[in-house]
């Protein structure tokens, strides 16, 4: 498969299991795409915003906030992104709240399956495609998607809609988004991912159910958390028992850095082979917190390993 | 032993039900097995429940597969390093979509069950509606309690981020049967008595134009139709709910918090204690897993590679003689820098843990697991944790 260039995308989805980092991910590929120039929109889907803490933002909430230069985020619940979608049906805000804000009716909506995720993902889509004039009014529209199970089921969403329904505006929507979803000179999902063996695993589901179901096209896998090597077995063999507390504690930090750095290094040759995406490497980051600068160095080396891939084609 | 120790051993060993929560990716099923085994070990007939679809229980269980059914653990081959198991292990994997229409054919006659079996939301939505997975978990959990053929029943909830969606599970499900413009729609008799009237009649009413109109007419009529044939399990829903819910609710069982020591993970664990409070849940211990613990001198990482350099030469003979002065430095250098890089981490940890033990009540449990070197799936990887957390060679 040859390597997409990310970079001409213009929606850019990022999944994953849980805790593997993709908003860490999501974000310094944001953050890349702004420094090249384009206008970027980041999209938390239905969280406890993270995004502002990577970039010592205020709060991101459901009205777009600018969190650097050319780069902005939004929140996307589904009240908000509800409300937005049914303001903008109905054209008219007294209709909208007249049936919208009766509470009956709001608890009735949630129980449709299905409809949160439509609307939250017709969010991305409609700012993906969302146009001044003949002009797009955002370059690149990065989506941090839920874990794995639910992004998944995210993402289906259109196609199950529009498999149970044969018209209607939900219909239409759906079919429009499925449209842009599945078109790869446009759409690209990503999958992040860590070298440990659940990780992997789920990522090759991923990439199955992408292809097979999802009918997605494909981007990059990220594995996140690499151990770069600092030591060779060997020569830890040669520094036998501890003399005291301090050499335990050097030399056990040691012997667990070679000791993970084989399993992840296993596991990324597992990675390498189990999937045709060609797969970017993320350095572990010892700090106290995942802050701008981690963000800002993920972000160069992500540039460089896109750039790369191209390269190589 | 240590208090924590202790007290988690006491908390499980005087429960039925152990429900373990957290977020995704904190190893809440690794725990649940643990926790199982522990008390398999110490005499019960234990069973571990999980819902994970991954097949990270039978991994850590060291059994190829666990299916719907239940299946027991040869636990007895820690004879082998002088563990005598004096209870039973035993593991089963919920299917979710199975596990729902099990429920549905339980408060369904065949014809309804079929009926709705076969509809094609449900068909597309039995497994992400709102609760259906927490709730059929909930329910057979429920169920084995029942059976009495578990001294302790150790559930593993699924992996979502909201596991309080658990706990809830049973009320949403009955929410929505009290849900008033549900029951307008499969319920259309309901409204200003006009029998037998489907939805389209109701479409003159202005506000289910305008919602026609933002769903499509064709959804709303579909769902109706789904709701129409779902509703007959509503009375047994809302009245096994409530049963679950008080269950749940009850001093038989404990849920317990498993979270990673990272901040973010902390503060998300910190919070479902809350709302597990909220709910009058009742919360017995945190488990922290894979937590920095090398137990670094500080003062000593920051001293020169050199004066380390010297003291290891003169200490490890062995090193003096393969390397040279400067290649035994220039390791030095390499186990200092890695040494600092992981007191990072660890410091990081620790203040988080500080946290937590600030902002949850005196005497709540807080028991913690280090980071191995390798991951756990094996009986005996499992068992290494075990003694971690619990400090017993087993037999108390």
């Amino acid at each position: 498969m040859s390597a997409p260039n990310l970079y001409d995308r213009r929606l850019v989805f990022f999944t994953g299991k849980g805790g593997v980092g993709k908003t860490t991910v999501s974000s310094a590929f944001a953050y890349s795409c702004a420094q090249r120039g384009e206008r970027t929109l980041l999209i938390e889907i239905n969280t406890k915003d993270k995004v502002s803490l990577m970039f010592g933002s205020e709060e991101v909430g459901t009205e777009i906030t600018e969190v650097e230069e050319n780069l902005y985020a939004v929140n996307c619940t589904p009240a908000s992104a509800m409300e937005e979608y049914a303001l903008m049906m109905l054209r008219v805000r007294i209709v909208y709240k007249a049936v919208f804000e009766n509470r009956i009716i709001q608890s009735f909506l949630a129980a449709i399956p299905g409809l949160n995720e439509l609307v939250m993902l017709g969010k991305a889509y409609f700012h993906a495609t969302e146009k001044e004039g003949d002009r797009y009014v955002w370059d690149k529209v990065v989506v941090d998607m839920p874990a794995t199970g639910h992004g998944l089921f995210f993402l289906q969403i259109p196609q199950v809609i529009t498999s149970i329904l044969g018209s209607g505006h939900m219909y239409d929507e759906a079919v429009s988004i499925q449209r842009v979803l599945s078109d790869e000179t446009f759409t690209a999902l990503n999958i992040v991912t860590l070298p440990e063996e659940m990780p992997v695993n789920e990522t090759k589901m991923l990439v199955e159910a992408a292809t097979t179901k999802l009918r997605i096209p494909l981007g990059f896998v990220v594995a996140n958390g690499i151990y770069p090597p600092v030591f060779d077995r060997r020569e830890l063999e040669l520094l036998g028992d501890p003399a005291d507390e301090h050499e335990r504690a050097v030399f056990e930090a040691a012997e667990f850095r070679v000791a993970r750095s084989e399993l992840q290094q296993r596991y990324l040759a597992e990675l390498h082979e189990a999937t045709p995406l060609p797969v970017a490497h993320f350095p572990f980051v010892f700090a106290e917190k995942l802050d701008f600068i981690v963000i800002r160095t993920m972000a160069e080396s992500l540039r460089d390993q896109i750039s790369s891939h191209q390269d190589r084609e | 032993m240590s208090d924590a120790q202790k007290a988690l051993g006491q908390l499980v060993a005087n429960r039925r039900i152990i429900v373990c929560v957290g977020s995704g990716g904190v190893g809440k099923t690794t725990v649940s097995a643990v926790i199982a085994l522990q008390e398999a070990i110490r005499g019960r007939k234990v069973l571990v429940l999980t819902i994970d679809p991954a097949k990270r229980l039978a991994n850590s269980l060291g059994v190829e597969e666990i299916g719907n059914d239940i299946h027991r653990i040869p636990i007895e081959r820690f004879t082998e390093v002088g563990i005598e198991p004096r209870g039973e292990l035993w593991a089963m994997m919920l299917d979710m979509k199975e596990s729902f229409d099990a429920v549905v054919r339980r408060h369904a006659s065949a014809d309804e069950a079929n009926e709705i079996l076969g509809n094609r939301i449900y068909k597309y939505f039995s497994t992400s509606l709102a609760g259906t997975q927490d709730y059929a978990a909930a329910e057979r959990l429920h169920e084995l309690h029942e059976s009495g053929d578990f001294d302790l029943v150790v559930l593993d909830t699924p992996p979502t981020t909201h596991a309080l969606d658990f706990l809830d599970a049973p009320r949403r499900l009955k929410d929505a049967v009290d849900n008033k413009a549900l029951q307008w729609l499969y319920k259309p008799s309901a409204l200003a008595g006009r029998k037998g009237l489907g939805i389209f009649s109701v479409g003159t009413s202005y506000v289910m134009k305008t919602l026609a109109k933002f769903t499509g007419a064709e959804l709303l009529d579909e769902f109706a139709t789904f709701l129409r044939h779902f509703s007959v399990l509503f009375e047994g829903l809302k009245s096994r709910g409530e049963a679950v819910r008080k269950l749940l609710l009850s001093d038989d069982a404990a849920f317990v918090v498993v979270t990673a020591a990272d901040p973010l993970t902390i503060e998300e664990a910190t919070y479902m204690y809350r709302k597990l409070g909220d709910e009058r849940a009742n919360v017995g211990a945190f488990v922290i897993n894979r937590v920095y613990e090398f137990g670094f001198d500080r003062d000593e990482l920051l001293r020169p590679a050199s004066s380390f350099a010297s003291r290891l030469a003169e200490g490890h003979p062995r090193l003096a003689d393969q390397l040279t002065p400067d290649a035994i430095r220039d390791l030095c250098e390499r186990l200092l820098a890695n040494a600092r890089d992981f007191a990072v981490l660890e410091s990081v940890d620790g203040e988080s843990i500080g946290r937590l033990r600030r902002a949850v009540a005196d005497d709540m449990v807080i028991a913690r697991i280090p980071y191995f070197h390798t991951d756990v799936h094996s009986l005996e990887g499992l068992d290494r944790a075990r003694r971690e957390l619990f400090g017993s060679d087993g037999h108390t």
